[in-house]
């Protein structure tokens, strides 16, 4: 279906190459995941399928792609509009109408399709996406995964034989990113539609794809096969793999069912044995005891009527981080915005050192709370990177007697190559680190993140954990609204549930386990054991820790045995 | 669903009867119209005008009065007095100058809440299939435009949120660039998305024919013989007749030179609106309105000069001017089938 010849290609005005002697052959029906770290030429790669990349970026390319016999560098996007479908990572961008039926009409209705033939095509992307029942609904009163639901089935109404989709779930809720990829399985074995889908969050597609393409950052260099050997080769892998590798387990599994079933082998500990390892998640949370950074006492906020938040009592000590966790639309970034002053509650008190926050401004009272909103680009507007932090500094009047140089900020934040920088031009882990400088150069005693790892790859994702954990440190306490439940495992003190605008649990992140939406995959893995992350139950396993997992396993098999095994 | 024709016809009738509707009582009649059709019609994300007509009216109404009470001076209930030295503003400020301002104001609030109906009920798509076929590919970027405004509308107020959690505050002109520079660049980041999209989508890919010369050259003579006509009606007196006679003939030469664009235009359309008794009872309604305002004119018309009296009202003035009231009758039926 698609042959991909040495394919070289660099943007304009750019001496670095963005892809580098790619070669691949995907055969018709193949569900194809294209990995790799931010920069590593995953969407020009995608967008070398339909032509878009060169005839719409610019560019120079060489070397050949063939797509269904048809050639997209020399015929271009809009010839392989029928052949390619492309779903782009934002649905809300690439809609041009306002309803969903007459979306999905639109680029047939432009193509001169017949009506009838219109009609029935319409028809079936509606039935195969099942969108049927929201026909007739605006497209802005759909939830995320419905609007993406939307965006394929636009991609779909002209039978494109490939469809290609760009990071599609990124910026959507477990729930809904699940949805999108069942529809997609769906689309793959019943209409043997072959997918190529670039995606950051491996662990959300790894149990659909029959192959994976790995991008290193270079770009010249590309793993291809089955996704248990490109695993292997790869660094950066869901906890579940990486767990996987350093146990010597082979095959590695994919899901958690199969995980499960390799530890059969080696079997699942018993929970008192974390109790005598001394080192699982619990032991390396913070206390809770310390006195309350801010106090959050019966918030309520409706919006238009509706209620939003209703009876919201949250503590934040010193130097913990609490995770926020809910679906969308539960009250998570209202919350937010009502501590930094941004919206204003109903009802209920916010106090920081006993100090009410209601009623103060904005700019006031983000003197000592940094809020970092979902998209960073709506901080950023300073030609650099220096300016951006020296704004800040100049908005509190604090140029003269910065709490902390922007200099060593910036190195802190290891933005100190890109100082001088256009801060749009950097990669999405960059841009939301220079975020987060304009927004803690004040030195802020509690910080609110807003999303912090949407569209972050693997290592960005470790390198804001470290600087998480640094701050909270030095006593900065952290309130984190994240779907990312690795990201909780790893790095939060306890989490807070939302839903409809209540707090619904407030407790250890260990509460995850109880719910297969939050719940990490190492839990799901070692259910009753408290581990949370590979290295959680690495630590646990490892035991005295100069033997080796593999040895820790060998251990509590032998443990098992002689408590008499109560499995 | 109605005809977005009928639609804008409803607005256009309801914009040509409240321009003449200075008798409050008739105006009061026309925004209870509106708000009937409004609050029947109207459905959970269509796109929203920027002010409610509540919020409208507050503004506008006491804006209108107070501005006609300070730049006239006519009517016999004086209130009080601005001094005479003061340019345009002073002199009596009366009851009478006031009422009348309010009464504009009003008018303006059921134009206003007319067309905001109109915005909210009308899908894009069915704007797009409003603009001649010639001009399919500037109805187009009108839809655009019209999706862009709340989508910018959302980008400005995220942008201003997160600038003041830096601490920035809009005291003068300079302190909006931190909030328009990343608007503009979100913005243009957005329209270069939704052209790879469009492009991705095929859009384009069909041409339309090119128009031949032909075509093009009596257009500009269709132009140049309605701009001949209206210049010599405007000034030879002795020849207004003929003039009509040319500016009629360049109307049909334009008018058939975008008929015969608007064939060579491919495109299909999915879902091609049929006329349905509805849209022909609210045709009759506007009707209905329309010939009310153009036969009874000056009964529609108040002034409350010299002195303010209560304003007559004749009850079938009043009920014809519910004919504007059909398409909550009959729109919101078939708004609900589509949910």
């Amino acid at each position: 279906m698609i042959q991909i010849d040495r394919l070289t290609y660099s943007y304009p005005d750019s001496t670095d190459r963005a892809l580098s002697n790619v070669s691949l052959d995907i055969a018709e029906g193949e569900f194809v995941l294209v990995a790799g770290p931010s920069g590593s030429g995953k969407s020009t790669l995608l967008r070398c399928l339909n032509g878009l990349v060169p005839h719409f970026t610019g560019g120079t390319v060489s070397g050949s792609i063939i797509v269904a016999g048809h050639n997209p560098i020399v015929e271009g996007p809009q010839a392989l509009s029928p052949v390619v479908g492309f779903v782009f990572q934002d649905p809300e961008s690439q809609f041009v109408l306002d309803r969903v039926e007459d979306e999905i009409a639109f680029a047939l209705e432009n193509a001169a399709v017949d009506r009838t033939e219109m009609r029935l095509r319409v028809e079936e992307v509606l039935h195969l996406l099942d969108l049927a029942s929201l026909r007739g609904r605006a497209l802005d009163t759909l939830s995320g995964g419905e609007k993406q639901r939307v965006a394929i089935a636009t991609a779909l109404a002209f039978r494109p034989r490939v469809l290609a989709l760009d990071e599609p779930t990124s910026q959507l809720d477990p729930q809904a990113a699940e949805d999108v990829l069942q529809a997609l399985v769906r689309l793959n074995r019943d209409l043997s539609l072959t997918i190529i889908l670039a995606e950051h969050r491996l662990e959300r597609v790894l149990p659909y794809v029959d192959r994976m393409v790995y991008l290193s950052e270079s770009g010249d260099d590309v793993l291809t096969g089955p996704p248990r050997r490109v695993l292997r080769q790869m660094n950066l892998t869901p906890p579940l793999v990486t767990l996987a590798k350093e146990l010597n387990w082979d095959p590695l599994p994919l899901t958690v069912k199969e995980g499960r079933q390799m530890a059969m082998q080696s079997p699942i500990p018993d929970p008192k044995q974390r109790i005598r390892s001394g080192q699982s998640a619990e032991g390396r949370r913070k206390g809770t005891g310390a006195r309350p950074q801010i106090t959050v006492h019966n918030l309520q906020f409706a919006y238009n009527g509706a209620s939003v938040l209703r009876g919201i009592d949250l503590e934040i000590g010193a130097g913990e981080l609490v995770a926020l966790m809910g679906r969308n639309g539960s009250g998570k970034t209202t919350l937010l915005k009502c501590i930094v002053g941004l919206l204003i509650p109903e009802r209920g008190d916010i106090t920081m050192r006993d100090s009410s926050l209601i009623g103060r401004p904005t700019a006031e009272i983000c003197l000592d709370i940094g809020y970092l909103p979902q998209d960073p680009c709506d901080l950023l507007f300073a030609d650099t990177v220096f300016d951006e932090l020296k704004i800040t500094l100049r908005n509190h009047d604090l140029s003269n007697n910065p709490p902390i140089k922007p200099s060593i900020l910036m190195e802190r934040l290891e933005l100190g190559d890109v100082a001088h920088r256009y801060p749009r031009d950097l990669s999405a882990g960059q841009r939301q680190r220079v975020a987060l400088g304009a927004v803690t150069v004040t030195r802020p005693q509690l910080l609110l993140l807003d999303e912090p790892t949407r569209g972050l790859d693997y290592p960005a994702k470790r390198k804001l954990v470290q600087l998480l954990r640094e701050w909270q440190g030095q006593g900065t306490s952290i309130l984190l609204v994240t779907h990312d439940v690795e990201l909780v495992a790893q790095a939060a003190d306890r989490v807070v549930l939302l839903s409809r605008g209540e707090i619904i649990a407030d407790a250890a992140p260990e509460v995850l386990t109880a719910s297969p939406l939050f719940s990490p995959q190492v839990a799901r893995l070692f259910p009753g054991t408290g581990w949370l992350t590979a290295d959680d139950a690495l630590a646990s396993l490892n035991g005295d820790g100069n033997q080796g997992p593999a040895a820790g396993v060998q251990r509590l098999q032998e443990n098992r045995s002689t408590d008499g095994g109560d499995q | 669903m109605l005809d977005p024709r009928v639609w804008l016809l409803w607005a256009m009738t309801v914009l040509v009867t409240a321009s003449s509707a200075r008798n409050p009582l008739y105006a009061a009649v026309l925004l209870l119209v509106t708000m009937v059709v409004g609050t029947t019609c109207t459905v959970n994300g269509g796109r929203r005008a920027p002010l409610s007509p509540v919020h409208f009216a507050m503004i506008a109404i006491p804006l209108s009065a107070l501005f006609n009470s300070l730049t006239g001076s006519s009517g016999d209930t004086v209130l009080f007095a601005l001094p005479g030295w003061l340019p345009i503003l002073g002199g009596p400020v009366t009851l009478e100058a006031i009422a009348f301002g309010a009464v504009n104001g009003l008018a303006l609030t059921v134009i206003f809440s007319s067309f905001a109906i109109f915005n909210a009920v009308t899908p894009v798509r069915d704007l797009i299939k409003l603009t001649p076929r010639a001009f399919h590919d500037a109805g187009i970027v009108l839809s655009i435009a019209l999706t862009f405004i709340p989508q910018t509308t959302g980008s400005l107020q995220r942008i201003r949120e997160a600038q003041a959690v830096r601490g920035h505050r809009v005291r003068g002109l300079r302190d909006w660039l931190p909030i328009v520079m990343p608007l503009l660049m979100s913005g243009l980041e957005r329209s270069m998305g939704l052209a790879e999209a469009m492009v991705a989508r095929g859009y384009g890919a069909v041409s339309d024919d090119p128009q031949p010369l032909r075509s093009q050259g009596l257009l500009a003579l269709g132009l140049l013989l309605l701009l001949g006509g209206w210049l010599a009606y405007l000034f030879g007196s002795a020849w207004r007749l003929p003039a009509i006679g040319i500016m009629l003939l360049g109307t049909l030469l334009i008018g058939s030179v975008l008929w015969s664009a608007g064939r060579s235009v491919s495109h299909t359309t999915y879902r091609p609106r049929r006329w349905s008794y509805g849209d022909g009872a609210v045709v009759l309604g506007c009707a209905l309105a329309l010939t009310l305002t153009l036969t009874q004119g000056e009964a529609l018309y108040y002034s409350p000069y010299p002195r303010l009296t209560a304003p007559p009202f004749d009850p079938l003035i009043g009920v014809g001017l519910l004919g504007l009231v059909v398409p909550a009758l009959v729109g919101k039926h078939r708004e609900e089938e589509t949910h």
